[in-house]
């Protein structure tokens, strides 16, 4: 499938080169392309000599969290006594974001490249790429990478192997990534104790995004400078994003940005505005697991991880949803709140009923059952899923709940006091 | 090198305990219990329930207090309003689902959701009647354990059990978010020797025993320590009577011997207690037939044949008696040649895997140490030779004797066997639930249990018929012993092994020789 | 001489093929040595039975459960996790349409509604009456920006719309 678009001007492409270059998946391609020759290099640096450049780009984690790389790599013992790993969390699950699936499946060799150069960071011999089941063209295009490369004798002693997982969005949570790969349901666990400390088999890990190892090879070769001073706003945020877009905008897709680019601009100039006879309703900047943002919001929101702070939501995986004046915002926070339902590991009580009741309540709503005192309860259950629970799935599922309410009230009223048909929901 | 300690303050309750410690057990010393359910003592931390939320100052969110470990200075408080709006949370959302089973629930009156439910839950429900509560029917698990679905809260203590002390990972937890349930295979029941614990220590009424299933009710209980006669190991357990029946025994916890748990064959062990068919009188021989009488009667009669014999006397003793009967019947044959001996029953041993040194015995017997130490052998068979031309053959609870014996043949007991019908005397006496006494288990630890119910008839305690026929023989001398406590005293002033012990320094837990 | 001989199996009594043999043993074997412990090869061992039979029975998860020394019950537990792993036989084409949020707003419904009705499988979950299709709505796919996108077993498909169901039914025999 080719790739939907031709770099947009005000693209800055960095991750994204060779998007659409089939030759580029293959070693030999790779190689033609510069590839490989920042993990060799790395791999005669002192593998703190490598943390302390990734910290210097300023490069913080793509996967949602945002937490700083380089900080993260030290948090591993500097003095190796048991064997360390790397787990790469391919497990993109989160709605609304799909990059990580392009990088593998465009430029596999940038995310081993990556990977090998962080296990080597990190005085790590294996590293375990865990790739959602349902990406089954990634894992193919993966497969035959790592093979290639691995032949070629690149990683050096480092061990790369792809581990499949089966359906679970949990599993993108970095202990329940470790769980799953353990052989074991993929439950979250408790923190502390924190991965570095005992991760996957009880040893020393680090988990990093597919995105934001793919930037490690370019940092090395480009320098943390050059990195660092990709950033149009705030200088905490630094280097591209890949802003997956998807929802009711004209050309939806992957678009590389530099971290502080208008929001406005990605949505009304890369992605080509709005559908024909359609304004902007709402958006949700990062992934469903953040609040959503109304159309003020929207227009002179700065994407970069402070820039959304300051709007009420977070960047987070980069995953923007647009909905148009056509959307029914109830049944839309009722479909979350279901896919936070479906995907609940069931240990918490607040997350493993308090979604599900958070979905009962709102489908009642729309079915034109619902009570003035709903909206009350929906905030309260709300408020007992947030904060207290061992990993934010429920504060997942309330944030849309919450920023719902509070920006689209008359929707909700609407349906609560029969002024909108009811909807029969399956 | 000491523990080192660490100061914090609970509820304003000022404590020090060691590094390490977790907030909720540390709590416990303050007075003050955390309202919990996964958490338990004896399984690992898991964390998943959310009840034991509490507010900790300088942390930005409420923690568990059963995953955070203490630290100096800190200052925890339970009673906040954020923590128990975070802990009224949690039940409300425990409740969604939960039918309202309590007239019909086992667990009612012992029910830790019906407990906190009372002390911080929401008074009304606003979940009912606008949606249906999940239903799933019961299960049936194995050979003891039912599973009811619908009163479950997924605490995965009995998952946890299975997999972490049990070592045999026969409980799952099945499928994901509100649909999760417990779970097992075809493949495999729950037919573990210690399964029975998961019923223990379910919160609510979800793993319940079929052996107990709609037998009695929680508040109807009168509760006794007590130690389980079916093996050598000793576990602690509560005997639960109703109106003078045993109807449950559960483990007591004893660090030192069986934590918190029993096996299936202790806790299924205590229908015997009940028996109807009891010896109720003191028995003695006139002429070819035994006469019921009282005992003043009947320790005249036995006194005067043991004062006639001279010669052999050989005691055939059961391994359960207690050590204070087992002391005094030694006492009674002073100044004849004796010797005793006690059979014991084998069996499978069946370890607890996840516990060092605790297991189903192949010796199913409480005593057979405390005999041992009171000099009583294990050649059981030379013991019934050397009977049959002994002048005086005392047996003490042994139901299937097979004893052919020229002397005088004293049988006492609980139950009147056909092997006594020879007898010169029967002796009536309690059972482990209708005494006070104590066992030594295969490890040297003396342990005591207490009384349950009342002895049928005139049935007493064994160690209080044979201290009175030592008193009647030495003329009422050496003086009546009125309490067990006493009875103990005497056989640790005279027996090497227990000196210095005593009841009160036994206390519930027991202490070794 | 007395020869023994194996009797004949009652229909429904067919003893167990086990799948953890010759290539699949051989594959399982390799996989084995990538990890420390042998429990992590669980989900990839659990795969090759589902690629071997269609599906992972209580009887695949014992014997799953025996090469890798867990429990039958453990085994369960992780397969009722996992949603992609079939608990039961499936149609020959099991289809997967996403109707999260991102696709929902862009038509999904519609294409799962086209599925059912193109494919004779009329409800979600069922199979058709001729056991040629499943169709299930599942959560994000991870393809948002290719609304709606669609796995037929390991076919992933971008960009379906109710027109173009029909076709993309009939390429599947």
């Amino acid at each position: 499938m080719g790739y939907p678009h031709k770099p947009h001007a005000k693209e800055t492409v960095v991750l994204s080169k060779h998007f659409g270059e089939g030759d580029a998946r293959t070693y030999k391609g790779w190689v033609k392309r510069g590839g490989y020759e920042m993990l060799a290099q790395a791999l005669t640096m002192e593998p703190a000599r490598v943390i302390d450049v990734v910290k210097e780009s300023g490069l913080r984690g793509r996967g949602g969290a945002g937490f700083p790389t380089g900080l993260k790599w030290s948090f591993m013992p500097k003095e190796k006594k048991k064997p360390h790993y790397l787990c790469v969390n391919a497990d993109e699950s989160e709605p609304g974001t799909f990059k990580d699936r392009e990088i593998m499946r465009w430029t596999p060799h940038a995310l081993l490249e990556g990977a090998a150069i962080a296990a080597h960071a990190i005085q790590a011999e294996v590293a375990y790429i865990y790739i959602r089941g349902e990406f089954t063209e990634p894992w193919a295009v993966m497969e035959r990478a790592l093979a290639e490369a691995t032949a070629a004798g690149v990683f050096g002693a480092i061990k790369l192997y792809l581990h499949r997982g089966a359906g679970a969005y949990i599993c993108g949570e970095e202990t329940a990534l470790m769980n799953s790969i353990e052989g074991k349901r993929g439950n979250p666990r408790i923190k502390p104790p924190f991965p570095a400390a005992a991760g996957v088999f009880g040893l020393p890990t680090t988990i990093n995004n597919v995105e934001t190892l793919a930037a490690v090879p370019l940092i090395l070769k480009k320098g943390a400078a050059w990195y660092k001073s990709l950033s149009l706003a705030s200088p905490k945020s630094t280097g591209t994003k890949l802003f997956s877009v998807c929802g009711h905008v004209q050309q939806p897709g992957n678009y590389e940005v530099t971290m502080g680019f208008p929001l406005k601009d990605l949505l009304y100039d890369l992605c080509g505005g709005i559908r024909p006879g359609r304004t902007l309703k709402a958006c949700i900047p990062g992934g469903s697991s953040v609040p959503i943002l109304n159309r003020e919001e929207t227009e002179s929101c700065l994407l970069d991880y402070e820039g959304v702070v300051e709007k009420g939501s977070m960047l987070g995986s980069g995953g923007v949803i647009v909905f148009d004046d056509s959307t029914d915002m109830v049944y839309q926070i009722m479909r979350l709140a279901r896919f936070y339902a479906h995907e609940s590991c069931a240990q918490c009580t607040q997350c493993r009923e308090g979604t599900a009741w958070t979905t009962k309540i709102l489908e009642r709503i729309l079915a034109g059952q619902g009570k003035t005192a709903d909206l009350d309860l929906l905030l309260d259950l709300a408020d007992n899923m947030t904060g207290k629970t061992i990993c934010v799935l429920s504060d997942s599922c309330a944030a849309p709940v919450v920023s719902g309410i509070k920006k689209f009230k008359k929707e909700f009223e609407d349906y609560i006091a029969g002024r909108r048909k009811p909807v029969m929901v399956a | 090198m000491a523990d080192e300690l660490v100061t914090l303050t609970i509820d304003g309750v000022p404590v020090s305990v060691p590094k390490g410690t977790l907030v909720i057990e540390a709590a416990k010393q303050a007075g003050v219990l955390v309202p919990h359910y996964c958490y338990h003592p004896g399984l690992p931390v898991a964390g998943v329930c959310r009840m034991c939320l509490v507010d900790i100052e300088k942390a930005p969110k409420l923690q568990i207090a059963c995953a955070t470990q203490v630290a100096d200075g800190m200052v925890v408080r339970t009673q906040s309003p954020q923590a128990k709006s975070g802990r009224m949370g949690v039940l409300e959302l425990l409740l969604i689902n939960h039918p309202l089973d309590c007239p019909i629930c086992d667990q009612a009156g012992e029910c830790e959701l019906q407990d906190f439910t009372f002390q911080e839950g929401r008074p009304a429900t606003r979940y009912s009647p606008d949606y249906a509560k999940r239903f799933n029917p019961v299960e049936d698990f194995g050979p003891d354990v039912l599973y009811v679905p619908n009163r479950c809260i997924l605490c995965t203590r009995c998952v946890r059990f299975m997999e972490d002390v049990a070592k045999e990972p026969v409980l799952n937890v099945s499928e994901r978010g509100d649909r999760a349930f417990i779970g097992i295979h075809s493949d495999g029941r729950l037919d573990h020797p210690w399964a029975g614990n998961v019923v223990d220590l379910c919160p609510v009424g979800s793993l319940l025993s079929k052996d107990f299933l709609h037998k009695a009710r929680a508040w109807e209980l009168d509760k006794a320590a007590s130690i389980c006669t079916g093996c050598s190991q000793g576990c602690n357990v509560t005997l639960d009577t109703r109106e003078n029946i045993v109807v449950r025994v559960r483990p007591r916890p004893n660090l030192e011997v069986n934590r918190y748990f029993i096996c299936d064959h202790g806790r299924m062990n205590y229908r015997w207690m009940n028996r109807g068919d009891r010896i109720e009188a003191p028995l003695v021989r006139r002429g070819r037939e035994l006469h019921a009488t009282d005992w003043d009667e009947a320790f005249a009669l036995v006194a005067s044949r043991l004062r006639g014999a001279g010669g052999t006397a050989v005691a055939l003793v059961s391994p359960k008696a207690s050590t204070e009967a087992l002391y005094f019947a030694r006492e009674l044959f002073r100044g004849l040649q004796w010797s005793g001996a006690f059979q014991v029953v084998m069996g499978e041993e069946a370890p607890l895997a996840g516990v060092p040194n605790l297991a189903l015995r192949a010796e199913r017997a409480p005593n057979g140490r405390g005999a041992e130490l009171l000099g009583y052998g294990r050649d059981y068979a030379a013991a019934v030779t050397a009977a049959e031309t002994a002048s005086v053959v005392l047996v003490l609870d042994e139901p299937d004797i097979a004893v052919r014996t020229a002397g005088a043949l004293i049988y006492v007991g609980t139950v009147l066997p056909e092997g006594a019908r020879d007898a010169q005397a029967v002796l009536p006496i309690a059972n482990v639930a209708e005494e006070d006494g104590t066992f030594v288990n295969r490890d040297g630890r003396v342990q005591r249990y207490f009384q349950a119910k009342a002895a049928p008839g005139m049935a007493r305690p064994a160690w209080w018929v044979f201290s009175e026929l030592v008193a009647t023989l030495n003329d009422g001398g050496a003086g009546h012993i009125n309490t067990a406590a006493e009875a103990f005293d005497r056989l640790a002033a005279s027996v090497e092994a227990f000196r210095g012990l005593s009841y009160p320094r036994l206390g519930f837990a027991g202490a070794s020789v | 001489m007395s020869v023994s001989t194996h009797p004949t199996p009652q229909p429904g009594t067919e003893e167990y093929q086990p799948v953890f043999v010759g290539k699949t043993l051989e594959q399982l074997s390799e996989i084995l040595t990538r990890y420390p412990t042998k429990q992590a090869a669980l989900l990839p061992a659990l795969w090759l039975v589902q690629e071997a039979r269609g599906w992972i029975s209580d009887r695949n998860m014992a014997e799953v459960g025996e090469v890798l020394g867990l429990t039958p019950a453990y085994v369960k537990g992780v397969v009722t996790f996992y949603t992609m792993y079939h608990q039961h036989p499936v149609g020959r084409h099991f289809v997967q349409v996403c109707t999260t949020s991102p696709c929902n707003i862009c038509g999904a419904e519609a294409v799962v509604k086209a599925f059912l009705d193109a494919t004779g499988a009329k409800e979600l979950g069922a199979t058709s009456p001729d056991g040629k299709w499943t169709v299930i709505e599942v959560e994000c796919l991870g393809a948002c920006g290719f609304a709606t996108p669609v796995l037929v077993n390991d076919d992933f498909i971008e960009s379906v719309t109710p027109d173009t169901v029909p076709d993309l039914v009939k390429r599947y025999k």
